[in-house]
């Protein structure tokens, strides 16, 4: 028996950075776990969620937000939601997202293989313009839009959660480098 | 300060004086002024050396077409050739220099090839420099480089950083004179997204050069008011100083950004941005370019494009001469005589080539109808022409004017081909334009400013409407039709000395019908024999005249001779800023497994493995030489107990009801039957039947399985796993996921693995060999609880396990695993010993799965079951495939046990000749195995199982070594895999 329990490390040790009015923060402590549509279990699943997590089922590139845990589910693809949310043991996040919707989902923890980014604050647009090849106007990417996409060369998956707010996911091998990519875009637009 | 060519009005800002120096003479000019026009304005002329003959010369436009006043700007490392001065912005403590001579400008020892011209004709290099041929690498060609050219590199790293971005926008308008303003004002006022691009620092195009009125006011005032407007509005992006360099796919248009080169220094920002910009649609609004006409000595300083000097005096207020005479074959050439009359400029004379009433009263000018200019004199400078009766004038400019060119380049990158208008003698924008351009103003051969204002109103108001959105544009605003009448004339035929029709390349008019008479007659052919057309310009003044005189010599019209191809970029683009911020590590992520810290933190020396840096080896105090930790490395994980990360292995996690069979179509081997809880070596096929992945696949449940893949062909894996899954068989309820990066995995390995193990994981999990045997896998928790997940797997040969905990305890798990082996002397290993241990036991790894192997070469016929079906499966039983006496995975031993081995080598039977009909095979991967203490080689020999014992070759043409090798097992090490059971 181990003398020790093992201490958890963030992608990005807590990181955070302000530049200009732009604030750039490692957000730590929520949980992300991945549920698959069995073949032919849209209806099972969707009742699934709604009694799990309180939310309707999000249609691939929108998120709606549950009624617990603070959750907010994310359409990923046709039949993939990610669920985000503020699991009570995060040592136990795809056992509480499993028995909150049962069979009806295949689910799997992905807390560990994004690190997450808030970037938030005017301007915020003007930074992400050098990385991000997507349109985040508000007509195009409105609030709680999600999509994946590519930033210099690395997957990302951007939520936009808030007027002047997103949420970035990479992957967390290669999150310093993502990290410097956002970080070299602010220091680029600011004054 | 002023400068002595100064004159009233223009829009540059008197108050400010910017100091700057050409060739180190200090000299004065003002905001607003480019390098060019400040050098007119301090009466400098003579600004660089021609291509080829070094033939002074001087400023010949007023924008990015120019052919000849290329500069070196800065200094230092900041140092940047071939810069044009016409676009250069002037800014207080600007260092600008000549280049492309040898000794001083007006001195350049080089303009001896001037005199020997005659050699140096169109094509010589193709001709001559031909003996001795080893001549032309050594001598003639870095010769002819040093004398030919352009601008010197600094040879230092650039200091400047540059940056990308990407813009998206409902309408792009690309140019901001009359039509561009108009259509952007249009669009703007109706609510689009609207980008409005200029390669300009003031917005205005030819209104700013021109005294135009627009709504009754002038041409500059408008625009300023309009531009005012524009960036008054939420919705609209004013990108000054920036080119639009080409059309790309789906709308998606490259743009340069010039951030700071209009400024002393970038103060650490971006010096220039490559923008993709994506629109749904473009208006076209580049306006058109001057060409010049042939004649006799018409490269001389002074002689410039009319509405250059016109530019000169109304824009930049500077006369570009005392004594201007224009030479014109078009009314629009008039305005310059107008112009410059105005601001008080003597003209001298105007001779148009056309036989017909003059156009208007130029007072104190004589006029020659009907006229040609034949010789011009001058060394620095122009001093005065010679016409075709023979009568000279003392001239110091001579305003040029052969007509205007639409700038048709961006409707012609996507194979688009310019048709020839007669009524204009241009080529305007022809089918094939890009989809969602469309053309406004002078760019599409409307020439007058009422046209190109009409147009672009026009144009944006139909964008919006195929966007569905509706034009609140009201009219468009008003101007009057100038005359822009204009009768081709290309070449003045009684010319004397050589005419010239692409400065920046040395082409006259007799390379041209040389290139004629030596077969050279399509456009195409013309241009690379010449060189017309070419660098940085790209022939924007230089083409059309010289199409003109191909189409004189073939007896074609210019219509049937057509174009060259306009390519991207319109303007040329710094290879910096292709590059971005994509320099040194930067040009590509890096991945960095769980435990990268506490490695670096250990000396350990990292490699490169993709995208991933991993611990190669863990040197210690006193460790030289790589190969005493490496053997360390192996030495301690077989005598007791090592630790390695092998995070970077591809996981998938596999869910379904049909994930087993999902995963029996994937492997060549059965997966359906393995037991929950247990884990299986599995090898995939591509679809022609070679392998191309091999790795582990656990059965966590029964409609659950991780796989792992290797290193490199993680990404592959899942793609095609995702693409049999979507693709191959909907049908089948399979869901895949990366778990890559969710989970740190570490092997442990050697004797004492399991020893260490039971002091991590927690102990109500038995992990003994009955318990927990070779091939079983299961969740367990480690270190008081934390959730993980134990493979009993082996890669070494050794007793070995794989554990894995969330990423966020990787580094701690390595820290808890070395601290557990303490007593056991556990060491961290790296890539290296890894290597070594697995050739040692003879598994097959990258070197092995190259693309070109069979399961059947590998020893793993047998794993591809008929059974089933699978991807491969049919394909791998093609007969070349399976012949018998086919290359075989063997193991090599040097007879000389002394002898290193070399990967890459060849085998050869003893005696036989090194030529490509003996090649038996070849090694795949070497070691020094410090269990045997010699080099040992893993390879594939024809026939090899049979030829256990035999003595082949392991030639190696490249280091030039051929060493003595027997054929043995694959196998070195424990051939029965005792160890890894016990």
């Amino acid at each position: 028996m181990a003398e020790v329990a093992l201490t958890a490390r963030t992608p990005l040790d807590g990181y955070a950075g302000t530049f200009g009015g732009v604030t750039l923060v490692e957000a730590a402590g929520l949980s992300l776990v991945s549920a698959a549509v069995p073949n032919g279990g849209g209806d099972a699943f969707a009742a699934a969620l709604a009694e799990g997590f309180g939310a309707s089922r999000p249609s691939t590139g929108e998120s709606v937000p549950g009624d617990r845990l603070g959750a907010r589910i994310l359409g990923m693809q046709p039949d993939q939601m990610f669920i985000l949310f503020e699991a009570p043991d995060p040592d136990r996040a795809a056992e509480a997202v499993s028995s909150a919707l049962g069979p009806a989902a295949y689910v799997t923890d992905q807390s560990d293989s994004w690190a997450m980014l808030r970037i938030e604050g005017r301007g915020v647009r003007a930074a992400l313009e050098r990385i991000c090849m997507l349109d985040l106007d508000d007509a195009a990417f409105p609030q709680g839009r999600v999509a994946r996409t590519v930033m210099e060369h690395l997957a990302v998956i951007i939520l936009r959660d808030g007027a002047d707010s997103f949420l970035l996911m990479t992957p967390r091998s290669s999150a310093r480098s993502f990290l410097h990519a956002v970080e070299l875009s602010l220091a680029n637009v600011s004054e | 300060m002023n400068g002595p060519f100064r004159l009233d009005g223009g829009l540059i800002d008197r108050a400010r004086a910017l100091a700057f120096r050409f060739d180190g003479r200090p000299l004065t000019g003002h905001p607003g002024d480019t390098l060019a026009s400040a050098l007119l304005a301090n009466g400098v002329r003579l600004v660089g050396r021609s291509f080829k003959y070094h033939r002074p010369r001087g400023i010949f436009t007023a924008g990015s077409e120019e052919p000849n006043a290329l500069v070196e700007l800065r200094s230092g490392a900041l140092r940047e050739p071939n810069t044009r001065a016409t676009v250069a912005e002037l800014f207080d403590g600007l260092e600008a220099s000549s280049q492309n001579h040898r000794g001083s400008l007006r001195r350049d020892l080089l303009a001896v090839n001037d005199l020997i011209a005659p050699f140096l004709s169109a094509g010589f290099y193709y001709k001559t420099f031909m003996w001795p041929k080893s001549f032309w690498e050594r001598v003639y060609e870095p010769a002819i480089r040093a004398s030919a050219g352009l601008g010197r590199l600094s040879g230092e790293a650039d200091p400047d950083c540059y940056d990308k971005g990407f813009l998206h926008c409902d309408l792009l308008v690309i140019g901001a004179g009359p039509a561009g303003l108009a259509a952007a004002l249009a669009a703007g006022r109706s609510g689009a997204r609207v980008i409005l691009a200029d390669e300009d620092f003031v917005m205005g195009g030819r209104l700013n050069a021109e005294t135009h009125e627009v709504n009754g006011r002038s041409g500059a005032d408008w625009c300023a008011e309009a531009v005012g407007e524009l960036a008054s509005m939420d919705r609209v992006r004013l990108l000054l100083r920036t080119t639009v360099t080409g059309a790309w796919d789906h709308g998606i248009y490259g743009a340069l950004e010039r951030r700071t080169d209009h400024l002393a220094g970038s103060g650490g920002k971006p010096r220039q941005i490559l923008w993709r910009i994506y629109s749904k649609r473009a208006v076209l609004a580049a306006g058109a370019t001057e060409r010049p006409i042939a004649f006799g000595g018409n490269d001389r300083p002074g002689i410039m494009l009319a509405g250059a000097v016109r530019a000169y005096a109304n824009r930049f207020a500077v006369g570009a001469g005392r004594h201007v005479g224009l030479f014109t074959n078009n009314d629009d050439g008039w305005r310059t005589a107008a112009d410059l009359a105005r601001k008080g400029v003597p003209v001298a004379a105007v001779i148009d080539a056309r036989d017909q009433e003059p156009v208007a009263e130029v007072p104190g000018a004589r006029i020659v109808m009907g006229g040609r200019v034949t010789a011009t004199r001058g060394r620095h400078g122009l001093r005065g022409v010679t016409l075709a009766t023979g009568e000279r004038l003392a001239l110091d400019c001579l305003a040029v004017s052969g007509g205007w060119s639409p700038n048709v380049h961006l409707t012609c990158h996507h194979g688009g081909r310019p048709v020839w208008r007669d009524g204009i003698a241009a080529f305007v924008p022809g089918d094939g334009l890009p989809g969602g351009m469309s053309v406004a103003g002078a760019a599409g051969g409307s020439f007058t400013t009422a046209a190109a204002l009409a147009e672009g109103h026009g144009a944006a108001v139909e964008a919006l409407d195929g966007l569905g959105l509706s034009a609140a544009a009201g009219e468009p605003p008003g101007a009057s039709d100038e005359s822009v009448e204009v009768s081709p004339f290309w070449h003045v035929a009684e010319s004397r000395g050589r005419a010239w029709l692409d400065l920046q390349n040395d082409v006259t008019v007799k390379d041209v019908v040389q290139a004629h008479s030596e077969g050279f007659r399509s456009v195409e052919h013309l241009k690379r024999y010449t060189t017309l057309g070419m660098a940085t310009d790209q022939g924007k003044t230089a083409n059309v005249a010289a199409l003109a005189i191909m189409a004189g010599q073939t007896g074609n019209s210019i219509a049937e001779t057509g174009t060259t191809m306009f390519r991207p970029p319109y303007t040329p683009v710094p290879v910096a800023a292709f590059a971005g911020r994509s320099r040194g590590r930067e040009f590509r992520p890096t991945r960095l497994t769980p435990s990268h810290d506490w490695a670096e933190a250990r000396g350990a020396v990292f490699v490169e493995a993709g995208l991933w840096l991993r611990a190669q080896w863990f040197p210690r105090p006193g460790e030289t030489r790589w190969r005493q930790s490496v053997d360390r490395e192996v030495q301690q994980t077989r005598g007791s107990v090592g630790i390695c990360d092998v995070t970077t292995l591809g996981k998938i996690d596999i869910q379904g009801r049909d994930a087993g069979e999902f995963l029996n179509r994937i492997y060549a081997n059965g997966f359906a039957t393995l037991a929950v809880g247990k884990v299986r070596y599995g090898l995939m096929l591509r679809e022609d039947g070679i392998a191309y992945d091999d790795g582990t696949t656990a059965r966590l449940g029964e409609n659950h399985f991780v796989m792992t893949t290797t290193t490199v062909n993680a990404v592959l894996v899942f793609r095609n796993m995702e693409f049999a899954r979507q693709c191959l068989w909907p049908g089948l309820d399979v869901h895949l996921i990366s778990v890559t990066e969710q989970w740190a995995q570490f092997a442990v390995a050697g004797p004492n693995s399991r020893a260490l193990l039971r002091k991590v994981v927690d102990p109500e999990h038995d992990i003994s060999n009955e318990a927990f045997p070779f091939m079983a896998c299961g969740e367990v928790g480690v270190c008081g609880g934390t959730p993980a997940r134990l493979f009993r797997i082996s890669f070494s040969g050794e007793l070995a396990y794989e554990i894995a905990v969330p990423a966020r305890y990787g580094e701690a798990l390595m820290e808890a695993l070395m601290a557990a082996g303490g007593e056991f002397g556990a060491v961290a290993y790296g890539t290296e010993a890894l290597g070594v241990m697995r050739i040692e036991k003879g598994h097959a790894a990258a070197n092995e799965l190259n693309g070109q192997t069979t399961a059947r070469m590998l020893g793993m016929q047998r794993m591809v079951s008929k059974k089933k079906d699978c991807i491969g499966n049919i394909l791998s039983e093609r007969p070349e495939m399976n012949r018998e006496g086919g290359l075989e995975m063997m193991g090599f031993r040097p007879v000389d046990r002394s002898e290193p081995l070399a990967a890459g080598a060849h085998f050869l039977a003893p005696g036989r000749e090194a030529v490509t009909e003996n090649d038996e095979g070849w090694m795949t991967s070497v070691a020094w195995s410090p269990e045997l203490g010699h080099s040992i080689g893993l390879g594939f020999i024809r026939n090899g199982h049979a030829r256990i014992g035999e003595t082949v070759r392991a030639w190696d043409g490249v280091r030039g070594r051929d060493v003595a090798v027997e054929i043995v097992s694959a196998h070195f090490l424990d051939p029965d895999g005792e160890r890894l059971r016990g």
